[in-house]
């Protein structure tokens, strides 16, 4: 833990400084897993303190310190979860709409001032995030706690309160798709493209 | 598809994550993180408080309500109630009694 369980009581008693201790501890981690989980940069601050304002709010029902960062992770996930669904609605709608940081970066590129490392990571995100959409919201959360954050299969267990054998069986099939789609996209340029830089 | 190059996309799969994560390292957090949630939390705790001044308000309203209709079942209104105050044999004798035709005293006498 990155924090000791006294802060957390502090912060559950309604010390405001404990509670930002808490935040100080755990934001980087937690946006990053956050930028991982959602693909779309600009907006993951506005995630991440969505996660912390679910954490400020519910605080006072954690009871023992070992809980603390699955519970996090659980609140993270359930904010990354929303945020995509209505993504997937928004993207519905306005299917040619660019975020920000694409359109700089497209932009960028054009003009020939992104170098190649800049340029490799765009394409593997894209890759990864074009692969992750062919699966639901739900398991390209799953599969990224998994195979991009590394966590344990007892961590996930854990975090989404199921048995370890039915998240076995869940990670199979949403890997299962995600292979199919990368078998599908592997001759495609970008796709290929970034595999082929990493292996 | 053979299970070579199943074994090989699972492998190349593999790769792509951890190129994956690599390329997203964890963030940079802005200088705003912290005073925007903290603006979050105080609007958040404002429209809780607001609404839970509206739900006591209602249900004071209500207790109130209840209150009233209460006592003014339980209460008697002479006259006035609309439930009848007078038994069943009463309320009987009265009805026949407006049933009964006023006959004039002469065609009462020859009768």
């Amino acid at each position: 833990m990155l924090v000791d369980f006294e802060i957390i009581k502090r912060a559950q008693a309604g010390d405001a400084s404990a509670f930002n201790e808490i935040v100080l501890a755990y934001r980087k981690r937690t946006l990053g897993t956050i930028a991982r989980l959602i693909s779309r940069p600009e907006d993951v601050e506005d995630v991440g303190q969505e996660v912390f304002l679910r954490l400020y709010f519910s605080l006072d029902q954690l009871r023992t310190a070992e809980v603390f960062e699955p519970w996090l992770y659980r609140l993270t996930v359930n904010a990354a979860y929303d945020y995509l669904r209505k993504q997937r609605r928004r993207m519905e709608s306005r299917m040619s709409d660019l975020s920000e940081q694409q359109v700089m970066l497209a932009d960028a590129m054009a003009g020939g001032r992104v170098d190649h490392d800049v340029r490799q990571r765009k394409q593997i995100s894209e890759a990864v995030d074009a692969m992750l959409s062919t699966v639901s919201e739900a398991d390209r959360i799953l599969l990224t706690l998994k195979e991009v954050e590394g966590l344990s299969l007892k961590e996930l267990e854990k975090i989404y309160r199921v048995k370890e054998n039915a998240l076995k069986v869940r990670l199979f099939r949403a890997r299962q798709r995600v292979l199919k789609a990368f078998g599908e996209a592997g001759h495609e340029p970008s796709a290929k493209g970034a595999a082929k830089a990493e292996i | 598809m053979n299970w070579t190059n199943r074994g090989d996309e699972n492998a190349r799969l593999d790769a792509l994550f951890r190129a994956y994560r690599e390329a997203c390292p964890d963030p940079d957090v802005s200088a705003n993180f912290m005073p925007e949630l903290w603006r979050r939390i105080d609007e958040r705790q404002r429209s809780v408080f607001f609404m839970g001044r509206w739900a006591r308000a209602l249900v004071t309203a209500a207790a109130v309500l209840s209150l009233g209709m209460a006592a003014y079942l339980y209460i008697p209104h002479s006259g006035t109630s609309m439930f009848s105050v007078e038994s069943y044999v009463e309320a009987l004798a009265a009805g026949h009694a407006q049933d009964a035709p006023d006959l004039p005293e002469s065609v009462a006498d020859e009768l």
